[in-house]
């Protein structure tokens, strides 16, 4: 879960990414700003709007920085409740074709 | 917690709400039109729906639902809420609390009249609908058709803008049997604008727009613009707002009970809109596949390969929709930014103020209080006694200790101050029950009658809340059917046909003072005056002060009434009135203008389980005197004392002559009469408003003390209205003035005139 030192750092969310997750979340993406990053979503069961919005916080973030952030492995969950809720950021719903 | 608990639970909080419904109405009525007024209104009674829905009250159920709905077209501006409307409201809120007290306590309401009104708030919801404007969507879906034609243009598109949604312009055919049966139906627009608490209390708006998606073909729009930066974003607050165009075949009204349990936690607006999805200059992203993945994350593994390729799919076709159509909305954005700021702004204003009013409570049983009370009541009990003893066995006086003390009895003292304040209760729901009183008997007797209350805020024991209510209703009564003239009456002596009864409460002294004024008749003297001597209440040549005749209402047996009525004179009279004050340690006093009104004026004490009371010795024994009743006190010199009769005295104060009474002697502390010169006379005023000078050989001192009931502990003693512990650990009986003077005129002591002590 941690940022690595070299290269684009990744970060594993959690399954469940409700409310409680949300200020973790963002704790998470606060502290590694500044490298490029890759998101693994593939064991999301569960987001909550909360989520989204530090996750597209991030995604903006990152575009000031000018440093890329992907998302990976997409699970179900995830791709579907990011458009259920409309969002549709490049960015957020990316993933290995 | 069983079935019983919950639902008296429910009672309890039907009642905030019906209270909630009648201030929020009569304020509409004085002419507020904030729209959150309404919508207390409407939230009180579409509560109280809900809740009667939960235990199978249907006939609660059936009124607050036409009730509802009428409100619901004030609240969307349908129905303007002239006096005459807000008139059946009133009563619609009448009717409603007697269905909630029916349904609690049983017994049946008055039929017709539910009836009556239910069809008169019918004809309210559906006379005024205006059967072709596109903005005032008629309720339900079968009535919306195409009558909305102006619809096309789709609401001032609010607060949509800035990057967060692209539009997808693809259709998903094939997919989401289950969810979206019918491509026909009617097409809705919902914003959808969540509020920190719909997240904090556990909601989830995913899940509510996924079950949304479930009532049919839905595109979503979701607004990103409020969210700020990583770095100044707060995780736990709600920034993306939603826009959400629905097709289905369900009505409007399904579309909201979507959100039934959110409805208070977010801004929600559903609109009809006719085919406006060609010229809807924001396009959104069609939600259309099965989301049943979302159920919960068990399901995950349910998921067929046949769907997840689909879902791949969508958002691929997405991704390439979304560049293109996002050029064309970023022009849209600019001119909609302000509007939606300032909508914004004013929502968070809305949050603010509703954040700030409502404060924090808690429900507690009234016995644990009481218990917390009377454990207090000991406490400073024991305080004084402690700080007694110390004073008495410690001559050279220790700095410290003493100190201590002092530290000590000012805790106590503040303690005791914020337990009293817990059974404090502001007088706002008594109040509230009067202004039905008023509507209803002044209906009766064809009379138009504003009552306006003062002070409603005002705090005082709950025990006297419960009890003024009684004395208050049937002053009130009286007010309407005797004080306020008929509408041509008042007309011809030039004044608003409209009488006023004002109603005020408010803090004298240590005490709440409550005060009724009409601006009718005033008071009839020569009529109460003939009344009186035809009653033989006065003597035919008595020589009367206005201010006595005014108080002779006060006296048992009078009625002005010339006609026995069904709302007042029913035989009880202000003497009960008076009677029940004085119950209370209060004093009621009445002013009258003829031509002007009249006002009576009630003091009564805030607490009933406290006193401030006189410290006496009669013979040996120490007793307290209600300190309400003590006019003046005074040493009597010899000359001012006369004999009259056998074994009365009057003592002359200011060249009038007043009993002297004998307290030892009434009591039977002693066989003989005591000196007067010898003791202290306390003037003191009884009822019927005379005054008499009790006799006691000392005054020890004034102190507050904690009213221990007699009654509880012993058994009535007549003379005594209660007793209390003193600082030396001594009990010290609390004197009932009223009836030690009643048996210095010879009768018994009436049990029934004790102060109602026990707090």
């Amino acid at each position: 879960m941690a940022a690595k030192k070299a290269g684009p750092a990744s970060l594993k969310l959690a399954a469940v990414l409700d409310l409680n997750e949300a200020s973790n979340l963002h704790g998470k993406l606060v502290s590694m700003r500044g490298s490029d990053l890759r998101i693994d979503a593939s064991g999301v069961e569960r987001v909550g709007v909360q989520c989204a919005q530090v996750l597209l916080a991030g995604v903006k973030a990152w575009e000031e920085d000018k440093k890329s952030l992907l998302v990976e492995k997409a699970s179900d969950a995830f791709q579907k409740t990011m458009q259920l809720i409309g969002i549709n950021n490049q960015n957020l719903v990316a993933k290995e074709i | 917690m069983d079935m019983n608990e919950i639902k008296e639970i429910f009672f309890q909080e039907c009642e905030e709400q019906l209270a909630e419904l009648e201030s929020g109405l009569l304020k509409l009525n004085d002419g507020d039109r904030d729209p959150e007024t309404v919508n207390a209104v409407f939230r009180a009674v579409h509560s109280i729906k809900g809740g009667a829905g939960a235990f199978g009250l249907d006939d609660l159920v059936s009124f607050a639902h036409v009730f509802e709905t009428t409100l619901d077209c004030v609240r969307s501006n349908k129905l303007e809420p002239t006096q005459d409307v807000l008139k059946v409201m009133l009563k619609s809120a009448d009717v409603l609390a007697d269905l909630v007290t029916a349904s609690r306590d049983g017994g049946g309401v008055d039929e017709s009249r539910s009836r009556s009104l239910v069809k008169e708030l019918e004809a309210l919801a559906h006379g005024e609908l205006p059967s072709s404007s596109g903005h005032d969507a008629p309720k339900p879906a079968a009535k919306a058709a195409p009558a909305a034609a102006p619809a096309a243009k789709v609401e001032p598109p609010k607060p949509s803008d800035d990057s967060g949604f692209q539009p997808i312009p693809f259709s998903f055919d094939g997919f989401g049997e289950e969810d979206e049966p019918a491509v026909e139906g009617s097409l809705y627009e919902v914003i959808f604008k969540p509020r920190r608490e719909l997240y904090s209390k556990g909601n989830e708006a995913a899940l509510l727009l996924r079950d949304l998606s479930r009532l049919g073909e839905m595109s979503i729009n979701c607004d990103t613009d409020a969210l700020p930066a990583l770095d100044k974003m707060d995780p736990e607050a709600s920034y993306f707002s939603w826009k959400i165009s629905i097709r289905t075949t369900r009505s409007e009204d399904d579309i909201r009970a979507v959100f039934e349990f959110a409805e208070w936690d977010c801004d929600l607006e559903v609109k009809f809109a006719e085919e406006a999805s060609s010229n809807d200059e924001l396009p959104m992203v069609p939600v259309p596949f099965d989301l049943s993945i979302l159920d919960d994350s068990s399901s995950v593994e349910e998921e067929t390969a046949n769907e997840r390729g689909a879902s791949e799919e969508t958002v691929a076709a997405a991704l390439s929709a979304a560049e293109t159509a996002s050029n064309v909305s970023r022009a849209a954005r600019v001119a909609e930014k302000k509007e939606s700021a300032a909508a914004t702004a004013a929502a968070q204003n809305n949050a603010a103020a509703a954040a700030a009013g409502a404060g924090q409570t808690i429900r507690v049983d009234l016995d644990r209080v009481d218990r917390l009370i009377n454990l207090v009541g000991e406490l400073v009990i024991n305080q004084a006694m402690l700080s007694q003893s110390v004073v008495e066995n410690d001559a050279t006086g220790t700095s410290a200790v003493n100190m201590g003390l002092e530290e000590l009895q000012q805790l106590t003292r503040e303690i005791q101050d914020s337990v009293m304040a817990i059974r404090a209760q502001p007088v706002k729901p008594v109040f509230q029950r009067m202004s039905r009183i008023v509507r209803e008997v002044a209906d009766m007797v064809g009379k138009s009658i504003r009552l306006v209350t003062e002070g409603e805020n005002t705090e005082v024991d709950k025990t006297v809340i419960d009890k003024i209510a009684e004395p208050l209703t049937h002053m009130i009564r009286n007010a309407v059917d005797h004080g306020i003239e008929t509408p041509e009456k008042r007309e011809a002596a030039g004044k608003d046909p409209e009488g006023t009864i004002k109603l005020t409460a408010k803090h004298r002294s240590g005490r709440i003072l409550i005060e009724l004024a009409d601006d009718g008749a005033g008071i009839n003297r020569e009529r109460v005056r003939q009344k009186a001597i035809d009653n033989d209440i006065i003597a035919a040549d008595a020589n009367l002060s206005d201010d006595e005749i005014d108080n002779l209402i006060f006296m048992a047996g009078f009625s002005t009434a010339d006609k026995i009525s069904d709302i007042s004179g029913r035989g009880v009279g202000m003497d009960v009135v008076k009677r029940s004050i004085q119950a209370l340690g209060g004093r009621i006093s009445i002013s009258s203008r003829p031509g002007y009104g009249s006002t009576f004026t009630m003091s009564l004490p805030l607490t009933l389980a406290v006193l401030d009371g006189m410290v006496v010795t009669v013979a040996g024994q120490t007793l307290v005197v209600p300190l309400t009743a003590i006019v003046e006190t005074l040493q009597p010199e010899a000359s001012a004392i006369h004999s009259f009769g056998a074994n009365q005295r009057l003592i002359s104060i200011r060249n009038s002559f007043c009993p002297l009474v004998d307290v030892g002697r009434v009591l039977n502390y002693r066989a003989t009469q005591a000196n007067p010169v010898e003791g202290v006379a306390l003037l003191v005023e009884s009822e019927g408003g005379g005054q008499r000078a009790l006799m006691v050989d000392a005054i020890q001192g004034q102190r507050q003390v904690v009213i221990k009931s007699l009654e509880a502990n012993y058994t009535h003693v007549p003379g005594i209205a209660a007793a209390t512990i003193l600082g030396d650990g001594r009990v010290a009986l609390i004197l009932d003035v009223d009836a030690v003077v009643a048996a210095s005129r010879g009768q018994s002591m009436k049990p029934e005139m004790s102060l109602a002590a026990t707090g």
